[in-house]
């Protein structure tokens, strides 16, 4: 059993819950009361305010950086790291090197400083007020951005380090962070919260996560309620809704939800090239990240040649990554998938299954009409042929604002894909095999990153 | 290539011969022992392999052909997908006499599932002989009374046909439907229970388990009239409550049981799906183990290496069902179960798998668009 929190200033725990990943490795976390997580919650507040007198930013990215080189490092506190995921996910170790050296490139410090100046224009404006050369008006104008002393993050899902990247990011924006943590990866926040804690103690007093079961909210959550000016939510609509709902009025909610990933082929695309880079970014996070393609559209050309490859790329893939075992239901639906394409394939052509046998390591459902219909299945991918571009644009019209991100192989219409990508509001465009390790300054779901969880306070005096 | 019929083995020769087998069949005999079972499989297998062109597809991609199949084990499932993707049949599909859908949607597609039966006849030898032996437990007539659903009302139902067609078989001096277009005819149902009670016969209620707990409410608050049944009574619930919130099919049963001075062990439990002709009985609650006719046989799987389970342990249910002759025998369900002595537990429907990641599933976002 490992442990699933990291509550800073908790006396000794006495009563704990207890959990269990889909991969079936139990963990716990302490049964807070309210007092408890009132106790915590003004630990992680004083920190926060603390740091702020007494780190400057480029101290706290310093700290950050020096944290998540640890925890991804082949030192003791990176084989604990993989071995945690390990038992968390069932992934196989080159699954998860994979996954956390991708993640570990967004958490160096040289990754943080640009994030910083990227949205920013530096660290200074977090640190202090900072002279507005734009200023028109009469006398000076001077500008510092701060965040929340508090903000309370309710993570979700199992891709590892997505609760170390929020938990990052509202540590730059100078705020403490409370958080709740994803019953399917629990472990891997409180780890880097305590590797944080040795490298800076101020810092590691700025973080408390834990996990409580189900999507109730606990008398802890009504009293960290109470502290946070602001509220991220990672989840699907209805998490959503349910934390909007169990949140005190005017409470500040920022929120990230489900998303899929597009992969386009424009008709000049080197096909065995793309097959292997799209094989990549499939493989990555075992497809369960929004990055992660899963809808793939052959541009003009019938998508034959390309899925044999593709799935000669898969294969070597899986040969080399191995995926773990489905979950039962996940293994029913994608059977089901599976029949439903090859079935389909039998009565009338136009559509086909490409698959390991009866293995479910990897599966390729084949149309050769479009549609955008998917679902939330390990390394499966639906490819379509669309006979144009223009054509792409009706077939996603229902995804609007749903895509995460185009990737894309080959040149011909590019700028087209680019506009269309920007009328749909899909977030980025990126070549494959670069598709599901977005660089450290992307806009996440179309927005900054820093930008939400900062209030600013412009300063307008005579010279 | 050109695939034969063997000389005798038409559909129409092996399902009269099959129809007549089950009309043979006595509970404990020896005539539907493993071999004899073995060697209608490869019988049924040539037939639907040389007339059912899908199947035939399906079966040589996994490169099976007649002569690799020994017995009703060797026999490729198809998952219960497939009857969502196309029509299952022996010959042409125009040859369908009835065609079933099954109910609701699921895993990202809106359309049902057909399954087309050619022999109407087939069917119903195979579903008597079953409800003689598990119902009636052997007499040949009972005062059956069966609620909705009826296939005068909706012929998409299996369900509604079989209810219909037992009454009809077994029929006796009282009885009939009180299923109309809307429900339950709750007028009628009191009036032939008062019937029984007054002549002193046996009623056998038929019927899904939502409507009897709909009775349940009507008896508890008066609308309906309790009176204890006479003895010898029995009902046959089907379905469960499935997702009923508050609602459990003991719940039901044990409140049936008081108001109409049933015993449990006189309720059976019907345990039947759309894709399959044949069906098991379970008594009592929980009414397992669900028991079958020998010519329907269950095996469990490991969901994700489809390899066989030992007895007792959960997996998905496969399911060899002869009278499935005229589309396909075995079936790849997506149930959980298991085998349980002579007969199986069915646990429930394997749910859609729950997205584990920020990964979008778009179906059911294209699906509440469509229906809006």
């Amino acid at each position: 059993m490992f442990e699933a929190w990291h509550l800073p200033g908790l006396p000794t725990p006495t009563e704990w819950l207890e959990g269990r990943t889909h991969a079936g490795s139990a963990f716990r976390a302490p049964s807070l009361s309210g007092t408890e997580a009132g106790i915590v919650a003004a630990h992680v507040r004083e920190g926060a305010l603390e740091a702020r007198a007494h780190r400057a930013t480029t101290d706290v990215i310093q700290a950050i950086g020096a944290a998540a080189a640890r925890l991804t490092a082949e030192g003791s506190a990176g084989i604990a790291t993989r071995e945690l995921l390990h038992a968390e996910l069932g992934w196989d170790d080159r699954l998860i090197r994979d996954t956390l050296d991708g993640m570990a490139r967004t958490w160096t410090t040289d990754a943080l400083a640009g994030l910083v100046d990227s949205e920013l224009g530096g660290p200074a404006v977090l640190d202090g007020f900072v002279r507005d050369e734009g200023w028109e008006g009469p006398g000076v104008r001077r500008r510092r951005a701060v965040g929340a002393p508090v903000v309370l993050q309710v993570l979700a899902g199992n891709v590892p380090g997505v609760a170390i990247t929020a938990t990052i990011r509202a540590l730059l924006a100078r705020s403490g962070v409370l958080c709740k943590l994803p019953e399917a990866e629990p472990g891997l926040l409180p780890m880097f919260a305590r590797l944080l804690a040795e490298e800076d103690p101020l810092l590691g007093r700025s973080v408390a996560a834990t996990w409580w079961p189900g999507s109730h909210f606990p008398a802890a959550w009504g009293e960290w309620t109470k502290w946070a000016g602001k509220v991220v939510v990672y989840g699907g609509a209805a998490a959503v809704e349910a934390v909007r709902g169990a949140l005190p009025a005017h409470t500040d909610l920022i929120s990230y939800g489900p998303r899929t990933g597009v992969a386009v082929l424009l008709p000049d695309t080197p096909q065995e090239e793309a097959a292997a880079a799209l094989a990549r970014d499939v493989c990555a996070y075992d497809q369960q990240g929004c990055v992660s393609p899963r809808l793939v559209y052959v541009v003009g050309l019938a998508t034959g040649a390309f899925v044999s490859r593709l799935a000669g790329a898969l294969e070597e893939r899986t040969r080399d990554h191995p995926p773990p075992d489905p979950t039962p239901e996940e293994a029913v639906a994608i059977r089901s998938a599976r029949a439903m394409f090859e079935f389909g394939g039998y009565k009338d052509g136009g559509l086909g299954v490409e698959a390991p046998g009866e293995s479910l390591a990897w599966t390729i459902l084949v149309s050769e009409s479009p549609a955008a219909r998917t679902e939330s299945l390990p390394r499966v991918v639906w490819v379509h042929r669309v006979p144009e571009l223009e054509t792409l644009e009706e077939v996603l019209r229902p995804l609007e604002g749903r895509i995460q991100t185009f990737g894309f192989s080959g040149s011909e219409g590019l700028r087209r894909l680019a506009a269309l990508a920007t009328r749909l509001g899909v977030g980025r465009i990126a070549p494959l095999g670069s598709v599901a390790w977005p660089p450290p300054d992307w806009r996440h779901e179309g927005r900054h990153q820093l930008l939400p969880l900062l209030n600013w306070t412009d300063f307008e005096a005579p010279k | 290539m050109t695939i034969h019929t063997p000389v005798g083995n038409d559909f129409d020769s092996l399902a009269a011969e099959c129809a007549a087998a089950f009309d043979r069949w006595v509970p404990g005999g020896s005539e539907w022992d493993d071999d004899r079972l073995n060697e209608w499989a490869r019988r049924a297998f040539a037939l639907q392999f040389a007339e059912n062109s899908t199947y035939r597809k399906y079966c040589e991609t996994r490169r099976v052909r007649p002569g690799d199949v020994s017995g009703w084990r060797d026999v490729p499932p198809v998952p219960t997908a497939a009857f969502r993707a196309v029509d299952l049949i022996v010959g042409p599909s125009s040859g369908a006499k009835l065609t079933f859908l099954t109910s609701g949607t699921s895993r990202g597609s809106s359309r049902r599932g057909r399954h087309l039966v050619r022999s109407p006849d087939l069917y119903r030898a195979s579903l008597r002989a079953s409800f003689r032996a598990f119902v009636l437990e052997g007499e040949d007539a009972a005062n059956i009374v069966t609620l909705p659903p009826s296939f005068t009302y909706d012929p998409t139902l299996s369900l509604g046909w079989m209810l219909d067609d037992v009454r009809a078989g077994f029929a006796s001096e009282l009885g009939g439907s009180v299923a109309t277009a809307d429900g339950v005819d709750w007028t009628a149902l009191d009036a032939v229970v008062a019937d029984a009670v007054r002549l002193d016969l046996p009623l056998c209620l038929l019927g899904t388990t939502l409507g009897f707990a709909e009775w349940l409410e009507r008896l508890t608050d008066g609308r309906s009239i309790t009176s204890p049944l006479p003895s010898r009574s029995r009902l046959m619930d089907t379905g469960g409550v499935k997702a009923r919130e508050g609602l459990e099919r003991a719940a039901v049963l044990t409140g049936l049981c008081g108001q109409l001075g049933l015993r449990l062990e006189a309720i059976v439990n019907e345990f039947g799906m759309t894709e399959l002709l044949s069906q098991r009985y379970g008594h009592g609650d929980p009414g397992v183990p669900l028991l079958g006719p020998p010519w329907l046989r269950s095996w469990v799987l490991d969901p994700v290496t489809l390899e066989e389970l030992p007895d007792g342990q959960t997996g998905i249910l496969c399911h060899y069902d002869l009278a499935n002759l005229g589309s396909v025998c075995s079936v790849l369900t997506e149930d959980r179960g298991r085998i349980v002595g002579e007969g199986i537990e069915w646990i429930g429907r394997t749910e859609g798998a729950p997205p584990r990641g920020c990964s979008l599933a778009t179906a059911e976002l294209l699906e509440a668009q469509e229906h809006v």
